[in-house]
C-alpha cells in the first residue's frame, strides 16, 4: 500500500459516508418543502408549527441542566417503538371530553430550539406532552401548570404537592428526579409579590423562583406535541387510528 | 560481521533512548495529567450513578445535579483521561516507529496545558449550568475552537515525522495512527461547525451531535489503542504481526464502516431514515473488523500465554481486545431492529460507550502507559502488587459496570415498551441495576487509586532503579537480564 493509496483510501472512506450523511442531510432538513392542508379540512394554507412561551431560552436551559439525560422527548413511529400508547405520552386518549390527539412527533415540533433534545436514556417519562399532560391532569383543581411545575422542580417528593396522578401512580412518592433547588432563591416574603411558592419553609421566609426557573417552566409548559391544539395535514398525520373503546 | 552488527544495535539503542529522552516530560505530562482527570471522572460517574436511584444523595450541592453531573463526567472521562491518555501514546509511537527524536517537546507542552486548563473550564461551565447544553457537546461552544488548536499544537509534529521518517517500511501501527490524527480534525471541526456555527434544523443538529460522538470514539480513541496494541504484541513477545492481509483488512474495515456510526441513537425520530439505519447497520458490521483485529492480535501471542501472564502492558493489552471482540459482539446484539426498540433510551448504550472508553481504550492505554513510562523515566515501576490491584479491580469494575447497565437497559426499555405495566414500576426495577453500577465505580476508583499513585511515584522519579523490569510473575534468579544491580547508560529493558 502506498502513501498515496492510503490516503486516498481515507479520502473515500471518510469523504463519502461525511457528504451523505452529514452535510447533504443538513443542507436538505434545512429548507423542508411547505405542507399545505388537503382541501376540506377545518384549517386551510400551509402547516405552521405554533408555539408560545419561551421556547428559545427554555430550551437552552433545559440542555444546560442536563434535563435530556433522563427525559426524552420523542414519540417514535411504531415501527421503532410503543411510545404512542404508553399513558399520555402521544397525546390524549379518546374520553367523553377530548378527541383522540395521539401522534408522532414531527421535525417541526422542535421549531424555535437551537437542539432537538430526543434525550439519552428514559429514567423518567417522555416529556413530549408534559404541558398537555399537566393541563389535562390539573383542570379543575385551581393549580396552573406552571405553579405544579415550579413545586416539582424545587422538590419533586414534595409529599404536600397537589395530587397529580397518571392512572393509579403518585408521582411525588416514587420520582428520582433531581430537585432543581439552584434555580430558587430565599426571599422575605413581605413584599415579595405574588411570586413566592406556596410553601412555608420559616416565619418569613419563603421561596422565588429566578429568571432562569421561570424560561424553563414556561419552556416545559408549552410541551404540547399532539394535535389538540393544531390538527396536522393528512400528509403528516400519520397517528394510528384511535382504538375504538378505552 | 558481528562486530557491525553490535554496533548497529547500540546505535540502534542509542537512537531509541535519545527519542525516549527528548518526550519525556509532554508524555509523562499527559499520562500524569490523564490520569487524575481518570480519578476525576470515576468520582462524577459515581456520583451521577447513585443520583439515578438515590437522587437526595448530595443534594446539598447544587452544581452537582443530576443532569449535569452526567455530562461533566463523561467529558472528563473524554477529553481529560482519554484524548491526553492519546496523545501521549500518539507522540511516543509515532517517534519510535519514524525514528525521529522530538524537536518540539516546549510547543507540545505549552499546548498540553491550554488543553487541561481548557477542560478545567469546560467542566466548571458545564456544573454551574453555563454549558452549550447539546448533547455529547456539553462543553461550551467557544471551548471547542481551542481544543482543536491545542490538538494541532500537540499532533501536527507526528505527522511531520512520520513525513521526514527514512524510507522503510511503515507498520501496521503506523496507519492507524496517522489515520487517527487525520480524523480528528475532520469529525471535530465538522461537529464545530454545524453545530455551533451553522444554523441547521435543531434534530439534524442532534444528529451531527451523536454523529461526532460515535464517530470520535471508533475513528480516533479505537485506532490509538489499535496502534498501540498492533506496537506492543509483536514487542514483547517478539514475533511479528501474525497476517499482514488480515491486518488490512480490518483497517479498512474500520475505516469504512467508522463513519457512518453514531445516528443509530435518533431511530425514529424525524430525520431521513436512512441516517440511524445506515448508524445502526454500521453498528452491527463493527463486528467484522473487531474479529480481524482480534484474531490477528491474538495469534500473534499464541504460545506465549507466559508472556502475558508476566508482562504488565500486554496483559492490559489482550484484555483490551479481548474487550473489542466482545464489544463487536454486543454492538451485534444491541442494534438491531428488535433490540434498538428495547435498549435505544435506556441505561445499555451507557454500558456500551464505557465498555468502549474504558474496556477497550482505557485497557489497552494503560498497556501501553506501563510500557512507555520506565522508559521514559529509566525507572521500573515499583510493585508488582499495585499493578496487580489495579489489573483485576478494574476488570470487575468494569464487568460490573457493564453487565448492570446493559442488563439493567435491556429490562428497562422492555418495562417500557410494555404498556400494559405502569411506567413507575419500570423506573424503579431500572434503578436496582443503578445500584450495581455505582458499586462497580467504587471498585474502579480503588483500581485507579492504585494507579494514579503508582504513576506519581514514577513521575516524581521514585521509581526502581533496575535492570530488572516489573513483571507480575517474573523469578529474579532465572531471569534473562542476570542478576538484580544497577540499570545501564543505555535503554531499559521492561516488558
Amino acid at each position: 500500500m502506498t502513501f498515496k493509496a492510503f490516503i486516498f483510501g481515507l479520502l473515500v472512506s471518510f469523504g463519502f459516508p461525511w457528504l451523505v450523511a452529514v452535510v447533504i442531510p443538513f443542507s436538505t432538513m434545512n429548507s423542508p418543502e411547505p405542507i399545505e392542508y388537503e382541501e376540506g379540512a377545518a384549517v386551510s394554507g400551509v402547516y405552521i408549527p405554533k408555539r408560545d412561551g419561551r421556547v428559545s431560552e427554555g430550551s437552552k436551559i433545559y440542555g444546560q441542566e442536563g434535563c435530556y439525560q433522563c427525559h426524552t422527548q420523542l414519540i417514535r413511529p411504531t415501527y421503532a417503538g410503543n411510545d404512542v400508547f404508553r399513558d399520555e405520552w402521544a397525546g390524549l386518549r379518546k374520553t367523553a371530553d377530548n378527541p383522540d390527539t395521539r401522534r408522532e412527533t414531527l421535525a417541526t415540533d422542535f421549531e424555535g430550539e437551537e437542539v432537538a433534545y430526543i434525550g439519552q436514556s428514559r429514567v423518567g417519562p417522555d416529556l413530549s406532552n408534559l404541558g398537555r399532560r399537566l393541563a389535562h391532569h390539573l383542570k379543575g383543581t385551581g393549580v396552573s401548570p406552571e405553579d405544579w411545575l415550579f413545586r416539582h422542580l424545587y422538590n419533586p417528593r414534595d409529599p404536600n404537592m397537589v395530587n397529580y396522578r397518571i392512572g393509579t401512580q403518585d408521582i411525588p412518592e416514587r420520582s428520582s428526579c433531581p430537585s432543581k433547588r439552584n434555580l430558587f432563591e430565599e426571599v422575605n416574603v413581605y413584599g415579595a409579590g405574588a411570586d413566592v411558592l406556596p410553601l412555608q419553609i420559616e416565619d418569613g421566609k419563603g421561596i422565588r423562583a429566578n429568571d432562569r426557573a421561570r424560561q424553563l417552566v414556561s419552556y416545559l409548559a408549552s410541551l404540547k406535541k399532539d394535535t389538540l391544539g393544531q390538527p396536522l395535514p393528512e400528509a403528516l398525520n400519520y397517528n394510528p387510528k384511535a382504538p375504538v373503546a378505552e | 560481521m558481528a562486530e557491525t552488527t553490535s554496533t548497529a544495535e547500540s546505535n540502534d539503542v542509542a537512537l531509541r533512548a535519545s527519542i525516549d529522552r527528548s518526550l519525556r516530560h509532554p508524555v509523562m505530562f499527559f499520562f500524569s495529567s490523564g490520569a487524575l482527570w481518570l480519578a476525576v471522572a470515576i468520582v462524577l460517574g459515581l456520583v451521577a450513578s447513585a443520583k439515578k436511584h438515590s437522587p437526595e444523595f448530595l443534594t446539598s450541592f447544587s452544581w452537582l445535579d443530576a443532569g449535569k453531573v452526567d455530562g461533566a463526567h463523561m467529558s472528563a472521562l473524554i477529553y481529560g483521561w482519554g484524548a491526553q491518555a492519546a496523545f501521549g501514546i500518539i507522540i511516543w509511537l509515532m517517534a519510535r516507529l519514524s525514528r525521529k527524536e522530538c524537536t518540539s517537546v516546549g510547543t507540545i507542552l505549552w499546548a498540553g496545558h491550554v488543553w487541561n486548563a481548557t477542560v478545567i473550564v469546560g467542566i466548571i461551565c458545564i456544573l454551574s449550568g453555563n454549558g452549550s447544553g447539546v448533547p455529547y457537546m456539553e462543553f461550551p461552544s467557544f471551548v471547542w475552537p481551542i481544543l482543536i488548536l491545542c490538538y494541532f499544537g500537540i499532533t501536527i509534529w507526528s505527522l511531520i515525522q512520520f513525513q521526514v521518517r527514512d524510507a522503510g517500511h511503515v507498520y501496521v501501527s503506523q496507519w492507524y495512527l496517522l489515520a487517527g490524527l487525520l480524523w480528528f480534525p475532520w469529525i471535530a471541526v465538522t461537529a464545530f461547525l454545524f453545530v455551533f456555527v451553522f444554523d441547521g434544523n435543531p434534530v439534524m443538529t442532534t444528529a451531527i451531535a451523536a454523529w461526532f460522538k460515535g464517530s470520535l470514539f471508533l475513528l480516533f480513541f479505537l485506532p490509538t489503542a489499535l496502534a498501540s496494541a498492533y506496537y506492543l504484541a509483536p514487542k514483547v513477545t517478539g514475533r511479528p504481526v501474525y497476517s499482514y492481509n488480515l491486518a488490512l483488512f480490518g483497517f479498512w474495515a474500520l475505516a469504512f464502516l467508522g463513519p457512518w456510526a453514531g445516528m443509530h441513537k435518533l431511530f425514529g425520530a424525524p430525520i431521513p431514515q436512512f441516517l440511524p439505519n445506515a448508524g445502526a447497520a454500521a453498528m452491527i458490521l463493527i463486528l467484522i473488523p473487531a474479529i480481524a483485529i482480534g484474531v490477528n492480535i491474538l495469534k500473534t501471542i499464541a504460545g506465549h500465554s507466559d508472556i502475558v501472564g508476566e508482562s504488565p502492558s500486554l496483559r492490559f493489552t489482550i484484555s483490551g481486545i479481548v474487550l473489542f471482540v466482545a464489544y463487536g459482539v454486543l454492538s451485534l446484539l444491541l442494534h438491531t431492529v428488535p433490540t434498538m426498540k428495547i435498549t435505544q433510551f435506556s441505561y445499555s448504550g451507557y454500558g456500551m460507550d464505557i465498555l468502549g472508553l474504558y474496556g477497550v481504550f482505557s485497557l489497552c492505554a494503560f498497556g501501553a502507559i506501563y510500557f512507555i513510562v520506565p522508559r521514559i523515566t529509566r525507572r521500573e515501576w515499583l510493585s508488582r502488587r499495585f499493578i496487580r490491584w489495579h489489573f483485576f479491580l478494574s476488570l470487575y469494575g468494569l464487568a460490573s459496570i457493564v453487565i448492570c447497565a446493559i442488563v439493567g437497559g435491556v429490562t428497562q426499555g422492555q418495562g417500557i415498551e410494555d404498556v400494559s405495566q405502569p411506567f413507575g414500576t419500570m423506573a424503579e426495577r431500572a434503578s436496582q441495576y443503578g445500584w450495581g453500577v455505582t458499586l462497580a465505580w467504587g471498585f474502579l476508583l480503588f483500581a485507579n487509586l492504585f494507579f494514579c499513585l503508582h504513576l506519581l511515584l514514577m513521575w516524581a522519579l521514585l521509581g526502581r532503579r533496575s535492570s530488572h523490569p516489573t513483571l507480575l510473575k517474573g523469578h529474579y534468579a532465572d531471569s534473562p537480564h542476570g542478576p538484580e544491580g544497577e540499570v545501564d547508560n543505555l535503554g531499559t529493558t521492561s516488558a
